[in-house]
C-alpha cells in the first residue's frame, strides 16, 4: 500500500463520516433550535415588557440562547446522535479484531477508523452550533422587530455590545472545547477502556458520563469567564 | 478498504453505517464550504457589529468617580448609541479619564458646546449621555477632553429618606393623643352634632338658645315691618302715580315751566338787543371823552396865556402895589 492510497482511504472515510454524521441531523437540529428560540424569545420579551425592561430583552435573548444554550445543546445532540454510537462501534470493532486486521494490512487503525470519526464529530458540533446560532439570531430579530429592516442597525449594535472581544473569545473557545470533548472522549472510551464486558452500553455509558463531566466543567469555566 | 467489518447491531448504530450515498465526496465538500461560509459570515458580521470597519474618533470624558462605568458601555445622544467606552483610566491628577470611541458618521452630533452627563439610575446600569444644544457650533475635534456632569439617583436616597422620616414624624405629631388636629376634629364633631340638633346652624353660630330665639324674633319683626313697608309703598304708588296723583300735576307744572322759559328766552333776546345799543352809546361817549381831552388842553393853554398876560400887565402897571417890605 502506497502513502497515496493510504491517504485516499483515510480521506474517503473522513468525507463519509463528515457527511453522514452532520447532514442528516443538521436540518432537524436547526428546526428544533428555531422552535426553542421562538419560545424563549417570546417568553423573555413578554416578561421584560411587563416589567418595563424591554431594552434589556434582546440582549438577554442573545446571551441566553446564542452564548449559552445553543453550543451546549449542539454538543449534546452530536454526542447522543453521532459520537457516542461511533465510540461504541469502535469498541466493538476493537473487540472483533478489526483493528488488528487493519494493522495487518498496513493501515493505521487510528488514522482510518478513529480519526475520521473524531473529526466528523468535531465538524458536526461546529456546524450545528454555527447554523443554529445564525438561525436563532435571525429568529430573535424577527420575533422582536417583525418583518422590517428598520431594526437591523439597533440589533447589530446590541449584538456588538454583547459580543465584546473577551466574550467572543470565550464563545469560540467554549464551542471548540465542547466539540473536542464530545468527539474525543467517546472515541477514547471506545479505544482504551478494556475493563467490563466491552459491550455497547458499557462503552456508551462510560463515554457519556465522562463527556458530561467535561461539558459541565467547560460550561462552568465559560460562565466564570463571562460573568466574573 | 479490504474486508468489510462484521455487521453487528452496535456497528449499525453509528450514522455512517447506512447505505452508500451517491456523490458523497461532492456533497461532503459542499457541506464543508457551507460551514466555512457560515463561520466566515458570522465573523464578518461580528467585526461589523464591533465597528471594526468604521473609522472612529476619540473623546475623553473627565469624571471624578468611575463607579458604574464599564468598558463597552454606550454613550447615547437622544437615546441613540453614538459611542462606546474603550477604556477607563486614572489621570495623574486623580481624575477619571473615560476614553470613548465615536464613529465618524455619528460624530457630527457632538459639537464644541455639547454637554456630557453620567447618570446612574435606580434600575439598570450607568448611562453616559451627550446633549448638543447648538448644532450649528463647530464640531468636536478628535481627542477632545470634556468634563462630565454626574447625576446619581441613589445619592438622593438618604435625603429623601430623611425628609420622609421628618414628614412621618410631623404626621405623628399631628395625629397624637393631645395634638391640635385631634382637638380640632373633636370640636368639629361637636359642631356637627349641634348642627344635627333642633337649633341647627343657629345654635352653632350663637352658642346659646336665647340668642338664637332673639334672632328668630328679630326676623319675625323684620318680616312684619316689610309687610307694612309693602303697604306703604302701595299707598305711595297710588298717591304719586294714581289718576289724581302728584305725577300728573307735576307734568302740567313742567309744561307751564317750559312755556315760561320760552318767554324768558324772548325777553333775554330783547335785553341782548338793548345791550348792543348801549354798547354803541358807550363807544360814542368814549369818542366824546377823547375830544374833551383835546378841548381841555386848549383851555389850559389859553388860561396859561391869560395868566402870563395878567402877570405881564401887573409888572408893567404903574400903580403896581409894592409888596416888598424894606427893612430899615
Amino acid at each position: 500500500l502506497s502513502p497515496s492510497s493510504y491517504g485516499r482511504t483515510a480521506r474517503a472515510a473522513l468525507m463519509r463520516h463528515i457527511y453522514l454524521d452532520t447532514a442528516p441531523i443538521l436540518w432537524w437540529f436547526t428546526a428544533l433550535c428555531a422552535l426553542l428560540t421562538l419560545v424563549i424569545t417570546r417568553i423573555v420579551v413578554v416578561t421584560a415588557l411587563s416589567y418595563g425592561l424591554s431594552q434589556y430583552a434582546l440582549e438577554m435573548v442573545i446571551r441566553v440562547l446564542v452564548l449559552e444554550l445553543i453550543p451546549l445543546t449542539a454538543a449534546l445532540f452530536v454526542a447522543l446522535r453521532c459520537t457516542i454510537p461511533n465510540g461504541a462501534a469502535l469498541a466493538e470493532m476493537r473487540r472483533n479484531g478489526e483493528f488488528d486486521a487493519q494493522s495487518r494490512r498496513g493501515l493505521d487503525p487510528v488514522a482510518t477508523l478513529v480519526l475520521p470519526r473524531a473529526l466528523a464529530g468535531l465538524y458536526a458540533t461546529i456546524t450545528l452550533a454555527a447554523l443554529s446560532c445564525v438561525v436563532a439570531l435571525a429568529l430573535a430579530y424577527l420575533a422582536v422587530y417583525g418583518w422590517t429592516a428598520a431594526g437591523i442597525a439597533a440589533y447589530t449594535h446590541v449584538f456588538g455590545h454583547v459580543f465584546n472581544p473577551s466574550v467572543s473569545l470565550i464563545f469560540v473557545l467554549k464551542t471548540m472545547f465542547f466539540a473536542l470533548a464530545v468527539s474525543v472522549i467517546p472515541m477514547a472510551s471506545g479505544l482504551y477502556d478494556v475493563e467490563g464486558d466491552g459491550s455497547r452500553e458499557s462503552a456508551a455509558l462510560q463515554g457519556l458520563v465522562r463527556m458530561f463531566a467535561v461539558l459541565l466543567l467547560l460550561e462552568a469555566a465559560s460562565l466564570a469567564g463571562n460573568y466574573y | 478498504m479490504a474486508t468489510p467489518p462484521p455487521d453487528t447491531p452496535v456497528l449499525n448504530s453509528e450514522p455512517a453505517a447506512g447505505r452508500p450515498v451517491r456523490n458523497l465526496e461532492f456533497k461532503a465538500t459542499l457541506l464543508l464550504i457551507f460551514t466555512a461560509l457560515l463561520v466566515a459570515g458570522s465573523v464578518f458580521y461580528l467585526l461589523h457589529a464591533r465597528g471594526v470597519f468604521q473609522p472612529t474618533q476619540s473623546l475623553v470624558l473627565l469624571a471624578d468617580d468611575a463607579e458604574g462605568v464599564v468598558v463597552g458601555m454606550d454613550m447615547t445622544f437622544s437615546g441613540f448609541p453614538i459611542g462606546r467606552v474603550r477604556r477607563v483610566e486614572l489621570a495623574p491628577t486623580g481624575a477619571v479619564r473615560i476614553l470613548i470611541d465615536v464613529p465618524q458618521q455619528d460624530a457630527h452630533w457632538l459639537r464644541s458646546s455639547s454637554v456630557f452627563t453620567l447618570v446612574r439610575g435606580l434600575v439598570g446600569g450607568t448611562a453616559i449621555r451627550a446633549f448638543s444644544g447648538m448644532l450649528t457650533d463647530p464640531p468636536l475635534p478628535d481627542g477632545a477632553e470634556r468634563p462630565v456632569l454626574r447625576g446619581d439617583a441613589t445619592a438622593e436616597l438618604p435625603r429623601v429618606l430623611a425628609t420622609a422620616r421628618e414628614v412621618l414624624e410631623n404626621l405623628n405629631a399631628m395625629t397624637g393623643q393631645d395634638a391640635a388636629l385631634r382637638g380640632s376634629l373633636a370640636n368639629l364633631q361637636e359642631v356637627t352634632e349641634k348642627l344635627k340638633g333642633p337649633q341647627g346652624a343657629m345654635g352653632v353660630l350663637f352658642g346659646n338658645e336665647a340668642d338664637a330665639k332673639k334672632l328668630v324674633a328679630a326676623l319675625d319683626r323684620t318680616n312684619a315691618l316689610l309687610t307694612r313697608i309693602d303697604g306703604l309703598a302701595a299707598k305711595a304708588d297710588t298717591q304719586v302715580f294714581g289718576p289724581d296723583g302728584v305725577m300728573k300735576e307735576t307734568r302740567a307744572t313742567v309744561t307751564e315751566l317750559n312755556r315760561l322759559l320760552a318767554e324768558a328766552r324772548t325777553s333775554l333776546s330783547k335785553v341782548d338787543a338793548v345791550l348792543v345799543e348801549a354798547q354803541g352809546i358807550g363807544a360814542n361817549v368814549r369818542g366824546a371823552t377823547v375830544d374833551l381831552g383835546a378841548l381841555r388842553a386848549d383851555v389850559d393853554a389859553n388860561l396859561r396865556k391869560v395868566e402870563g398876560m395878567i402877570n405881564e400887565l401887573n409888572r408893567k402897571w404903574p400903580f403896581a402895589r409894592e409888596t416888598e417890605v424894606k427893612l430899615p
